[in-house]
């Protein structure tokens, strides 16, 4: 066999590193439409670059700045023609869009045919497909979201939440197509980019989530300059948003801001505590139209108002039932059509309802039942605490303990017993938290709500590969 | 605000939406026709282009055999591909199977499995990561990728870049390109002291199931470009994402589980000692005899060229 050429680059850079490929092979296809005489051989071009660089495809916007003051190389790979290289095995999704028709009906659907399936991921095991239906959605835009959130064809959505999961999806873009309002995506999050996308569009609805309000306010009190006031109507979800955040953001931006409730099993929302008159703190407010809700007792038997039990929904906007999943179905419905949440609260006597925690996350103590959240609050309460999440563990005995995962905030310190000092006083002592962790972060997920599997560390790592057993 | 909501209320029932995704979207369109849809990056699709756009991917999709009921998977950030590709398979009375982008490995065959979707449309970024996984998903059939968002990161100390451009004669099919190129580099890392890689089919080089070398195949008229980055040690990422925004409480979510010949081998090996055995490697396995070379006039106009595209940022 012919030798081949070996280049070898040491000490190039960001940009060398795309050119030399990209060199090469043009100057070969070059040469083979010129009929040089001169063969270029096969190559190997060995190199790297001497800083840290990245090499972002031509859609990518990479915040060059930031780049500049980290010491990072930014290089643009050139941008895919028809002619250019391709990725072998797969179909650009442009060629097939050229050579389709412009024209094409939709095809006659059943009103209960499956639309949509979301994965959710389960505590153990794996994801379960949730089905949704054109009825599922057809009922989430057209009933429940108007008595939610109040889209004409004259609004401005921010698409900021990600569309593969259902509030993004339900409540962002088909709510807002299937009002004839205009939608603005944001491919991805950062503060800046939402601010930018509210700003530049004088957007006046906002779906997203509370994180998301907490990052906008600490640019607004950093920056001196006005924070666009085009925003009319905002809606929090995925996880609770803290009073005191609302309530600025309200008055900053000088908008409306709900809290709503929901879950893909319910094509997102289902409930919203609306802001104004009828606001409760720590509620998710009052079902919405077309939503049955109640709260009920292992039976299945309603409890009376201010009584915690599991919260049950009836409605045409719940999924039928998990794709390929009879016992999960089965485990979700009661006889008579109710979903089972698996979220515990309790209904006021105005019908407002509340959530207090996630059934699999209650902690039993000497028959004694803590809430993780309730005790979770009591810590964050300590100025010094930016954010705490409390799980069960089991001891010795196989007992469940309290264990709390503690995150402080920014360039402060604290130590175990100042929590538990600040604990004593308001918490009994069996909710007390026995083990304490200082973490960075908690894991979420990508609503923003935390995740305590995480933390009990049930989850496998599913994004490892296993090589298969020959 | 009460009497605005009304309002809403009246034009969502009072018009007659009709249930089924597909045939709502056509409605919107008749009412709204030249009205601004979706805004990206400061443009705009009206009504109508959107579903121009959607139209031409169900009939794309329709041409290769996906039909009413077939579920097709979508991985994809919120680009217009994404409403397009949704509203295409809605269309088409087909199931969207959408979820989440960061998702990895067996978090995706699971549902590519389960959901038996017989077509994903995802970010060109996501095509490695899907095409390793084609042999555990028997009722995926199509790859169809969109969007130039692809990264590649460079550090001095952990990455080194190979790239080969050949013929594609020198492979045969593109199957055993991949084969070879995946021995080799399976074969340079136990040189060089790692034992225990392996190469998943289409895919990555992995030990353990972390990553530590990826290869990207592309093909053009009649060569192959071969795009391989191996990690000397592990990367830290911390530097990268101080440019690109990713909430900390997902920072390790964000790549695959990596790792570097460094912690494998448990020994530190220079960027010449790997250039040397991958040298070597080529040679035993491939018959491939590598001769030290430059660029050819041709090739340093094409490589001025394509430096100045790469800093016109």
């Amino acid at each position: 066999m012919d030798p081949w050429r070996l280049i070898y680059h040491p000490d190039g850079d960001t940009a060398d590193v795309v050119s030399h490929g990209a060199a090469v092979a043009e100057g070969r296809i070059a040469g083979k439409y010129q009929l040089s005489t001169t063969l270029v051989p096969n190559t190997v071009i060995v190199q790297r670059s001497r800083t840290r660089g990245i090499i972002a495809g031509a859609d990518v916007r990479v915040d060059r700045d930031a780049a500049a003051s980290a010491g990072i190389e930014v290089a643009q790979a050139p941008r895919q023609g028809r002619n250019s290289a391709r990725a072998v095995s797969t179909v650009p999704l442009g060629e097939l869009m050229a050579k389709g028709s412009r024209k094409f009906d939709a095809e006659e659907v059943e009103p209960d045919d499956p639309s949509v399936i979301l994965y959710t991921s389960g505590t153990t095991g794996n994801p379960k497909g949730v089905t949704l239906t054109h009825r599922n959605f057809h009922y989430q835009c057209t009933t429940v979201v108007p008595s939610i959130i109040p889209f004409t064809p004259k609004d401005t959505v921010v698409g900021v939440l990600p569309l593969y999961h259902v509030y993004g999806l339900a409540n962002g873009l088909v709510a807002t197509l299937l009002f004839g309002a205009r939608f603005v995506m944001v491919p991805q999050y950062s503060p800046a980019a939402l601010l930018e996308a509210i700003a530049e569009n004088e957007a006046t609805i906002m779906p997203a989530i509370p994180s998301m309000y907490q990052h906008l306010l600490t640019i607004a009190r950093a920056r001196s300059t006005a924070m666009p006031r085009s925003l009319r109507y905002c809606v929090s979800g995925g996880a609770p948003l803290p009073l005191a955040v609302l309530r600025e953001f309200a008055d900053v931006f000088e908008t409306e801001i709900s809290e709503g409730y929901g879950l893909t099993e319910t094509t997102s929302s289902v409930c919203c505590n609306l802001s104004g008159e009828g606001y409760k703190e720590g509620s998710i407010g009052r079902a919405a139209t077309g939503v049955e809700m109640r709260v009920v007792d292992e039976a299945g038997g309603e409890v009376s108002p201010g009584e915690v039990g599991e919260i049950v929904i009836r409605s045409d906007t719940v999924t039928p039932g998990y794709w390929n999943n009879r016992e999960a179905t089965a485990a979700a419905f009661s006889g008579d059509g109710w979903f089972h949440t698996g979220d515990l609260g309790y209904r006021d006597e105005e019908g407002v309802f509340f959530i207090t925690d996630r059934k699999k996350d209650l902690i039993i103590r000497g028959g004694f039942n803590i809430s993780p959240r309730e005790v979770e609050e009591v810590i964050m309460l300590h100025p010094k605490v930016h954010e705490a999440a409390v799980i069960g563990v089991k001891d010795k005995r196989g007992e469940d303990t309290v264990k709390a995962f503690v995150v402080v905030m920014k360039d402060k310190t604290l130590s175990e017993r100042e929590i538990i000092d600040h604990c004593t006083d308001t918490v009994a002592p069996y909710k007390m938290p026995r083990i304490i962790e200082f973490v960075e972060t908690l894991p979420k997920s990508a609503t923003g709500k935390v995740l305590r599997s995480d933390l009990r560390g049930e989850t496998v790592d599913m994004r490892l590969v296993e090589q298969e057993t020959a | 605000m009460f009497g605005r909501k009304r309002k809403a209320q009246e034009a969502a029932r009072g018009g007659g939406l009709p249930i089924g995704l597909g045939r709502a979207l056509e409605e919107m369109v008749r009412r709204h026709r030249r009205r601004e849809a979706l805004v990206f990056e400061g443009k705009t699709v009206t009504y109508q282009e959107l579903e121009e756009s959607a139209n031409r991917v169900a009939s794309g999709l329709a041409d290769y055999g996906i039909r009413k009921g077939d579920r097709v998977a979508m991985m994809m950030p919120n680009i217009p591909e994404f409403a397009y590709t949704f509203f295409a398979i809605q269309k088409l009375g087909a199931v969207a199977v959408p979820f989440n982008t960061m998702y990895k490995g067996r978090e995706i065959s699971f549902i590519l499995k389960d959901s038996g979707a017989r077509a994903i449309v995802c970010l060109s970024n996501f095509a490695n990561l899907i095409n390793e996984l084609r042999e555990d998903c028997p009722d995926l059939e199509h790859v169809i990728v969109t969007g130039q968002r692809t990264l590649v990161f460079l550090d001095p100390d952990a990455t080194v870049n190979v790239q080969i451009v050949c013929e594609r004669s020198a492979f045969g099919s593109s199957d055993g390109a991949l084969r070879e190129i995946g021995v080799v580099l399976v074969d340079t890392l136990a040189e060089l002291g790692v034992k225990d890689a392996w190469y998943k089919h289409q895919g990555a080089v992995r030990v353990g199931g972390r990553k530590i070398a990826t290869i990207l195949l592309s093909e053009i008229e009649n060569l192959y470009v071969a795009n391989v980055v191996t990690f000397l040690k592990q990367m830290d990422a911390e530097p990268l994402f101080k440019v690109l925004y990713v909430p900390p409480e997902i920072k390790d979510k964000a790549l695959e589980p990596m790792t570097g010949i460094a912690e494998a081998a448990g020994n530190e090996v220079t960027f010449e000692q790997f250039k040397d055995a991958i040298s070597s490697v080529l040679a035993a396995r491939l018959g491939i005899h590598l001769e030290p070379g430059e660029l050819t006039r041709d090739e340093l106009i094409a490589y001025e060229k394509n430096r100045a595209l790469a800093n016109r940022i």
